[in-house]
C-alpha cells in the first residue's frame, strides 16, 4: 500500500503532539498506535456517556454524562499504582513477619494446590451402561494425559463402563492408590501391564470406573484410580482407559 | 524568633516568615498594638504577597478571619479589637468557609495522599510544633487548629506567582557572585527549586505564569535533567499531575542535597536577610540538606553523584552494615568416585571463590566477618541432585580459563532471528545448557544449547513401568517421543519482560506486562503457578542463587521477594520513586539490588526488608546490574551509556566506565571476577578490566565521612576490547563455567 500523498488530519495532529513533547525519533507505527488509541478511547467514553444519559432518561448526552463516563473509565482502566506512603506502610507490615523456615525434603516446593495451575481443568461426564461394549474396546491403550493449562494435548480418559455411580474424577475405587512422594505420581496398583496397545477383550464388563487423569505436573496431583479389572484375564488390568474421541462425542 | 512586621497602622496583613524555623508555639508572638503577628512558625507564610490594604477578595477575608480566630484563641483581645477595627470586619467573624475547607483538608487524609491535604498536614504539624512529616494528615490535630491552618495553607500556596521569577533570578544572581568553591555546591539547589516552584505554580492553577517560568529558566538546568524537564514541560495543569505517581512522590519526598557547612551558611544567611522568602520556605519544605563538615565539593564530584530523582543519598542511608561476603560452600561428600576425590579436595572448593583478597575459601575455617551467617535467612538444603550439580561444577571449574588483560575470552553470540523486535528477555542456565527467550507475543521459548534435545517426562502410567532402581533412571523418565529442539510455553497475556532459570534447572520464571510472575516446570514444560501481586507490568525477575526465593520488580515501584511455595510475597521492598527496572540477588542471597527509573540503585536486606544502601549517580534509568563474584562490588549500567562501579561495604562509587554510546542492557562479571563484560543497544560487547578497576581501592582511604570520591578517568585503560555485531543489540551476557562468554540478542535489521 503506498503512502497517501497527504497525511490525514488526525495523523498530522499526532505528529504535532509528538513534536511538542520533544520526541524526535519514533517508528512510524507509533502514529497508528496513537490514532487507534484515541479512536478507541473516545468511542468508549461516548458510548458510556450515552448509556448513562439514557439511564438518567435524558434525551441528549450532556457534559455531566461525559464527565461521569471519563471518571468511571479512569478508575477502571487507567489506574495508577498506589502512592508511596501507602506502599511504605504495607511494606512495613509485611516485612515484620520473619521469613518462614523451609521444611526439608518436601519435593517440589509449590503453594497449596488451589493457588497452583496444576489441577485438571475439565470434568468427565458419567457414562451410561449401554455404551459399555463400545468403550471397552478402546481400553488398553495407555494414555498420556498430561495436563497442561492451555495445551490441547491431553486426551481425556474416561470412566469406562461400569457402574453408574461412577462420576468423574477422583474416586478411588478398589485398591487404593498409593501416592508416593515422588515427583511423578503414580501409581496404581499392580502389575503387569504392558503398555502395548493390545486391546483387551471386550469381555471385560467388570471394569469399573473411573479414571482420572493424572496430571503429571507438580507432584501433588493426581489421582487415579483403579480399576477393578482384576477380572480381566491375565494381566490386562487397565489402569486407565481411554476413550476415543468419537466415543466421547457420543456421550 | 519571630520576625514580625507590619508597620503600625498598616492594615496590611503581612505574613512574614520567621527567620528560623522554630518549633515554638504561637504563644510568643504577641502582637502589640496594631502589629499583626506573623503566622504560625514556619508555615507557609510567605510569599510576601502583600495584598491590598482593604481586604476585598474572599481569600483575604478568609485569611483575616482566620487570623482573628487565632488571636481570639490566644486571648489577645486587644489585638483582636484593633484588627477588627482596622479591617472593618463584622462582629461575629466565624467563617463557615474556613470550616468547609478544613473539612476538605482533613478529609484528604485517607488513603491516597491528597496533595492539598498533605501540604495542609505539614503545615498543621508545623503549626502545632511537631515535626513536619509531610505524610498523611494527622487528623487528630486539635480541633481548633484546622480551620486556621488550612486557610493559611491555601494562602501559602498563593505565593504571588509573578514574583517567582524574580525570586529565582535573585537566587541565581546571588549564587553567581559566590566564591568559586561554594558555587558548585550551591548550584545543586537550582534544579529541585526550579521543579518545586514550577509544580507549585501548576498546582495552584497559574498556568501561564508556570509556562513563562519554565521557558525562562529550564535552559539553565544541568543537561542530565533534560528528560525530566521534557516531561515537566508537558505538564501544565493540575489534573496532569494527579495521575503521575512519580511526580507526586517527588513532591512529597524530600530531595536530598549534600552541602558543606560553609556553603550552607552562606545560603542561609542570604535567604534570611531577605524579606520575601518563598525560596527559603520551599527549601525547608521540600529539600533535605545533609550538611557535612569539610571541604566543599568540586563540580565534577557533584556531577558524578547527582542525577537521581531524589537527589543524593543521605549519609545515614549508607551506614548500615552489609554482609557482603559469600556463604561458605558446604562440604560435599563425594560419592563413589575415589579417584576423583583427591583431585576435588585439592582444587575443589576455593576455585570459585575469589582469589586474592579474602580467603573465604574453606581452607580457612574461620568465619569471614563480612559474610552473613549460614542461617541468617533460611535457605533450602541441598538435595542429592544439587550435590551432583556441585560436583559437576567443580569439575568444570578446574577446566576454567584464567582470563586477564592479555587473555581475553572468546565470545559466542546467539542471535535470535525472525523475532520481529519481539525478543524482550533472555536467560541461560548456569551450566549453559538451556537458553530461554521471553517475547512480546507473550510466549516463552526454551532451546537447548547442547546437541541434547529437550524432552518432557513421561506420563504417570509410563513412569510406573520403569525400573526405578536403575542407574539411569533420570534418563528413563524422559519421554523420547517428545524430543525437540525447542519448546514453547504459553500462558502469559502480555509481553514477557523478565526471565530466570532456577539454579537446579527444574524451573523457569517469567514476568510479564500482565502483572503476573509465572513458574514453569522444565520437566513437563507447563505452567505451575502464577504469582499475582503486582497489578502492573513486572519488568524483571530473578531466582536466588540457591533457588527457592525469587525477586520481582515492576511498575508499581516496589520489589517483592517470593518463595516458590508461598502464593504471597514474603517481603516488599518499597522506597523507589519510579518503576523498578532491574532486580538482582547478591551471591549470598541475603541482599537484593534494585535499579530503577528514578536513577538510583538500592540494596535491600532480605531479612528485614530495609534499604541498606542507596547509590546515586546515574543520569538515566538503570537497566542492568551485576554483582561481582566475590560479593563486594556492584556494577550498574543505564541509558546514559556509562557503567558505574560501587563498593557495597562502604557505599561509595569507585569507578566509572565510559565507552558505550547507548543503553547498557547487560552486564556480567567473569567467573573469577577479572573481566566485566557489558552489552548495549549500540550493538557492541565491551570487555573491561575489573581487576584493575578494583585494585587501586585496596589502598585508598575512603573518606566515608564526607563521601568525597575521586574517580579516575581511566576508562580507556580499562577497556580491553570492543566487539561489534552487525545490527544486533546485546541484551544478555553469560560466562560459561569455563569462562567462555556467550551473548544473546535479536537481529534488528
Amino acid at each position: 500500500m503506498s503512502a497517501p500523498k497527504t497525511i490525514p488530519k488526525d495523523a498530522q495532529v499526532m505528529i504535532q503532539i509528538l513534536k511538542d513533547m520533544g520526541i524526535t525519533e519514533y517508528e512510524p507505527r507509533v502514529i497508528n498506535q496513537m490514532l487507534e488509541f484515541t479512536y478507541r478511547y473516545v468511542t468508549t467514553i461516548i458510548e458510556d456517556a450515552k448509556t448513562y444519559a439514557s439511564h438518567a432518561n435524558k434525551s441528549n448526552v450532556d457534559a455531566d454524562d461525559i464527565r461521569l463516563a471519563i471518571q468511571c473509565r479512569m478508575d477502571q482502566s487507567f489506574t495508577s499504582p498506589p502512592p508511596r506512603d501507602f506502599l511504605l506502610e504495607v511494606a512495613r507490615q509485611k516485612n515484620q513477619t520473619p521469613l518462614p523456615l523451609i521444611k526439608p525434603y518436601t519435593g517440589p516446593r509449590l503453594p497449596p494446590d488451589r493457588y497452583c495451575l496444576t489441577a485438571p481443568n475439565y470434568r468427565l461426564k458419567s457414562i451410561q451402561k449401554k455404551f459399555l461394549f463400545q468403550v471397552s474396546s478402546s481400553a488398553g491403550r495407555i494414555s498420556v494425559p498430561r495436563l497442561s493449562v492451555g495445551a490441547v494435548t491431553s486426551r481425556p480418559t474416561t470412566p469406562t463402563l461400569g457402574t453408574p455411580s461412577v462420576q468423574s474424577v477422583t474416586t478411588k475405587v478398589g485398591t487404593p492408590v498409593s501416592l508416593t512422594g515422588q515427583r511423578f505420581t503414580v501409581q496404581i496398583p499392580p502389575p503387569s501391564q504392558t503398555t502395548t496397545t493390545k486391546p483387551t477383550t471386550p469381555s471385560t464388563p467388570a471394569v469399573s470406573n473411573v479414571l482420572i487423569n493424572p496430571s503429571l505436573i507438580g507432584s501433588k496431583n493426581i489421582l487415579i484410580t483403579t480399576n477393578m479389572v482384576s477380572q480381566n484375564s491375565g494381566g490386562e488390568s487397565l489402569k486407565r482407559k481411554h476413550e476415543d474421541d468419537d466415543d466421547y462425542d457420543t456421550l | 524568633m519571630a520576625a514580625v512586621q507590619g508597620g503600625m497602622g498598616d492594615a496590611d496583613i503581612k505574613t512574614d516568615i520567621k527567620t528560623e524555623p522554630s518549633a515554638d508555639g504561637f504563644g510568643n508572638n504577641n502582637a502589640n498594638d496594631g502589629r499583626v503577628l506573623s503566622a504560625s512558625p514556619g508555615s507557609s507564610s510567605s510569599t510576601g504577597s502583600n495584598k491590598q490594604t482593604a481586604p476585598v477578595t474572599p481569600e483575604d477575608q478568609q485569611t483575616l478571619l482566620a487570623v482573628l480566630q487565632f488571636l481570639k484563641k490566644n486571648k489577645l483581645t486587644e489585638s483582636v479589637e484593633i484588627l477588627r477595627r482596622e479591617a472593618g470586619l463584622p462582629e461575629n467573624s466565624l467563617d463557615p468557609k474556613a470550616n468547609e475547607s478544613a473539612g476538605a483538608g482533613s478529609g484528604g487524609a485517607a488513603g491516597i495522599v491528597d496533595l492539598e491535604g498533605g501540604d495542609a498536614s505539614s503545615l498543621l504539624s508545623r503549626v502545632t510544633g511537631s515535626s513536619s512529616a509531610g505524610a498523611q494528615a494527622p487528623t487528630k490535630v486539635a480541633e481548633d487548629q484546622p480551620d486556621v491552618s488550612v486557610v493559611l495553607s491555601a494562602y501559602s500556596q498563593q505565593g504571588d506567582p509573578t514574583l517567582y521569577k524574580v525570586y529565582y533570578r535573585d537566587l541565581k544572581k546571588f549564587i553567581e557572585t559566590v566564591l568559586d568553591c561554594h558555587r558548585a555546591e550551591l548550584s545543586q539547589v537550582f534544579y529541585p527549586l526550579f521543579v518545586h516552584m514550577y509544580l507549585e505554580l501548576v498546582y495552584n492553577n497559574h498556568e501561564s505564569e508556570a509556562k513563562a517560568f519554565f521557558e525562562k529558566f529550564s535552559g539553565d538546568q544541568e543537561c542530565y535533567y533534560e528528560e525530566d524537564l521534557r516531561i515537566l514541560s508537558g505538564l501544565t495543569k493540575k489534573e496532569h499531575m494527579r495521575g503521575n505517581e512519580t511526580l507526586l512522590d517527588f513532591r512529597t519526598s524530600k530531595f536530598v542535597l549534600r552541602i558543606s557547612r560553609d556553603s550552607y551558611q552562606l545560603l542561609k544567611r542570604h535567604l534570611q536577610e531577605r524579606q520575601n522568602n518563598q525560596i527559603w520556605n520551599i527549601i525547608q519544605e521540600h529539600l533535605y540538606i545533609d550538611i557535612f563538615d569539610g571541604m566543599p565539593r568540586s563540580k565534577s564530584q557533584i556531577d558524578a553523584m547527582s542525577g537521581s530523582l531524589a537527589g543524593e543519598a543521605k549519609r545515614e542511608a549508607n551506614k548500615t552494615k552489609v554482609y557482603y561476603g559469600l556463604l561458605k560452600e558446604p562440604e560435599i561428600e563425594l560419592p563413589l568416585d575415589d579417584e576423583d576425590e583427591e583431585a576435588e579436595n585439592e582444587e575443589g572448593k576455593p576455585k570459585k571463590k575469589k582469589p586474592k583478597k579474602d580467603s573465604v575459601g574453606s581452607k580457612s575455617k574461620k568465619q569471614d566477618p563480612n559474610a552473613p551467617s549460614q542461617n541468617r535467612i533460611p535457605l533450602p538444603e541441598l538435595k542429592d541432585s544439587d550435590k551432583l550439580d556441585k560436583i559437576m561444577y567443580m569439575k568444570e571449574a578446574t577446566k576454567r580459563i584464567r582470563l586477564g588483560p592479555d587473555n581475553l575470552p572468546s565470545v559466542c553470540f546467539y542471535t535470535f532471528l525472525n523475532a520481529y523486535q519481539g525478543l524482550t528477555a533472555v536467560d541461560l542456565t548456569d551450566d549453559s545448557s538451556l537458553i530461554a527467550g521471553g517475547f512480546a507475543d507473550s510466549t516463552v521459548r526454551v532451546w537447548s544449547v547442547t546437541p541434547k534435545k529437550l524432552r518432557k517426562v513421561k506420563s504417570a502410567a509410563d513412569l510406573n513401568l520403569i525400573d526405578k532402581e536403575s542407574d539411569d533412571v533420570l534418563e528413563r523418565i524422559m519421554d523420547e517421543k517428545t524430543a525437540s529442539e525447542s519448546k514453547i510455553m504459553y500462558g502469559h497475556s502480555g509481553p514477557v519482560y523478565g526471565i530466570s532459570f532456577s539454579p537446579d534447572r527444574n524451573y523457569l520464571l517469567s514476568s510479564s506486562e500482565d502483572g503476573t510472575v509465572r513458574l514453569w516446570s522444565l520437566l513437563t514444560f507447563t505452567c505451575l503457578v502464577a504469582y499475582k501481586g503486582h497489578n502492573y507490568p513486572v519488568w524483571d525477575t530473578q531466582f536466588s542463587p540457591y533457588g527457592y526465593y525469587f525477586v520481582s520488580g515492576g511498575h508499581d515501584r516496589v520489589a517483592r521477594l517470593w518463595a516458590t511455595d508461598h502464593y504471597q510475597p514474603l517481603r516488599i521492598f518499597s522506597g523507589h520513586l519510579a518503576d523498578i527496572t532491574c532486580t538482582r540477588f547478591h551471591p549470598n542471597s541475603n541482599y537484593v539490588a534494585t535499579g530503577s527509573s528514578d536513577r538510583t540503585i538500592r540494596l535491600w536486606d532480605v531479612l528485614s526488608g530495609n534499604c541498606v544502601r542507596i547509590f546515586t549517580g546515574h543520569k538515566g534509568p538503570i537497566h542492568s546490574l551485576a554483582f561481582s563474584p566475590n560479593g563486594k562490588f556492584l556494577a550498574s549500567g543505564a541509558t546514559d551509556g556509562r557503567v558505574l562501579l560501587w563498593d557495597i561495604g562502604h557505599g561509595l562509587m569507585v569507578g566509572e566506565l565510559k565507552g558505550h554510546t547507548d543503553t547498557i542492557y547487560s552486564l556480567r562479571f567473569s567467573r573469577d571476577g577479572e573481566i566485566l563484560a557489558s552489552g548495549s543497544m549500540d550493538n557492541t560487547v565491551r570487555l573491561w578490566d575489573a581487576m584493575k578497576a578494583f585494585d587501586d581501592l585496596e589502598t585508598d582511604d575512603f573518606t566515608a565521612a564526607t563521601g568525597h570520591i575521586h574517580l579516575q578517568d581511566n576508562s580507556q585503560e580499562l577497556l580491553l576490547g570492543t566487539y561489534t555485531t552487525k545490527s544486533t543489540p546485546v541484551i544478555h551476557l553469560h560466562f560459561t563455567r569455563r569462562n567462555l562468554l556467550l551473548a544473546a540478542g535479536a537481529f534488528n535489521p
